[in-house]
């Protein structure tokens, strides 16, 4: 079983020296602490998971290969996010209009959401929507969004990153974040009209 | 306008999760790519290897060889046998053929042997380069 990553203490400083150093199982720790949560990140924007998968592979071989440059200017979780960020749009542009949706399954636990409840209910039980019929709406919402759109509502919607440390990854400043955010959140109403509150 | 209900909505993708077990597969992944990585070829060896294999592929036809010497044959015999010609090489040879003709020509007058019987065809024709015999009386004074 995977531990939560957001229960581990920060002791990437430590695991970096040591991966400097010549320790590939201090990776190993890196990698098994920040693969879910970049898994997300990217199977987010690219709404594949094989593609997550090869991707989330190259990123962690990337990092691991580039770790003798990294000095600590920012954070081991902000320099592997921005690698993350980073190889990810290179690979939507290659990838284009090729899309071919893989998702997964959502977990069991959202059928007792109350948000779920609400938005597939809409306040009419008769016309309640299924999860999956829901799943393929969010998505397409998600992927009619610009790329760069994308990415701050899968950090800040989906994942819960603070607008600070979004502007950090992506290099811009918080308004940028907080005016892509605005533009991106009126797109995704006229595309999920259907799923709001009256 | 507030935009929380669509936060909420887009939110309920993070249930959207890989398969069980997944992520205790991912690290062992990880190490099989990595080692994959070391034992792969570089890019300079892959385009040798590929090379190698393009070459080993091409099946040449015994008479192949056959003929590419009878053309090459054939060639040389065409070049050697071609009459004359506009290039530099043939006009150096030109020239040196015609050399010998012209040595004797060029003896000095001074040299030449006159015969007897000649004396009445040389004064019907007298050489230009004999002198005359002249008085000396006959020159030019040079000055007064």
């Amino acid at each position: 079983m995977t531990p939560d990553p957001e229960s581990l203490p920060n002791n990437d400083a430590e695991l970096v020296a040591r991966t400097q150093g010549g320790d590939p199982s201090a990776f190993d720790e890196l990698v098994i602490k920040y693969s879910p949560r970049l898994y997300g990140l990217i199977y987010h924007m690219t709404s594949n998971h094989e593609d997550t998968n090869d991707l989330l592979q190259d990123v962690f071989a990337k990092a691991y290969r580039s770790i003798t440059n990294f000095r600590g200017k920012s954070s081991f979780y902000t320099w592997m996010h921005s690698i993350a960020v980073n190889m990810t749009i290179n690979f939507l542009k290659k990838r284009n209009r090729r899309q071919h949706p893989s998702l997964n399954d959502p977990d069991s636990h959202i059928e007792n959401d109350p948000d779920f409840i609400a938005a597939t209910s809409n306040g009419d039980p008769t016309k309640q929507v299924s999860i999956h019929e829901l799943q393929k709406k969010l998505n397409a919402a998600m992927m009619k969004l610009s790329h760069d759109h994308r990415i701050v509502v899968t950090m800040f919607d989906i994942q819960g990153t603070p607008h600070a440390e979004i502007a950090k990854i992506l290099k811009i400043s918080e308004g940028t974040v907080r005016s892509r955010l605005f533009y991106a959140h009126r797109q995704l109403q006229n595309s999920l009209h259907e799923f709001r509150k009256p | 306008m507030s935009h929380e209900p669509m936060h909420r909505i887009i939110r309920l993708k993070r249930y959207e999760k890989p398969p069980e077990g997944y992520f205790d597969d991912f690290l062992r992944e990880f190490h099989r790519r990595q080692r994959a990585e070391l034992l792969r070829p570089s890019i300079v060896e892959l385009i040798l290897g590929r090379l190698q294999a393009l070459i080993s592929e091409i099946r040449v036809p015994a008479m192949a060889y056959a003929g590419a010497t009878a053309v090459a044959v054939i060639a040389s015999v065409l070049i050697l046998r071609q009459p004359g010609g506009s290039g530099q090489p043939r006009f150096y040879a030109a020239t040196y053929r015609q050399a010998p003709v012209t040595v004797p020509a060029m003896q000095p007058a001074s040299l030449r042997v006159q015969p007897a019987e000649n004396k009445r065809f040389d004064s019907l024709f007298p050489s230009p380069y004999l002198l005359k015999p002249r008085p000396a009386t006959h020159e030019s004074p040079l000055s007064f």
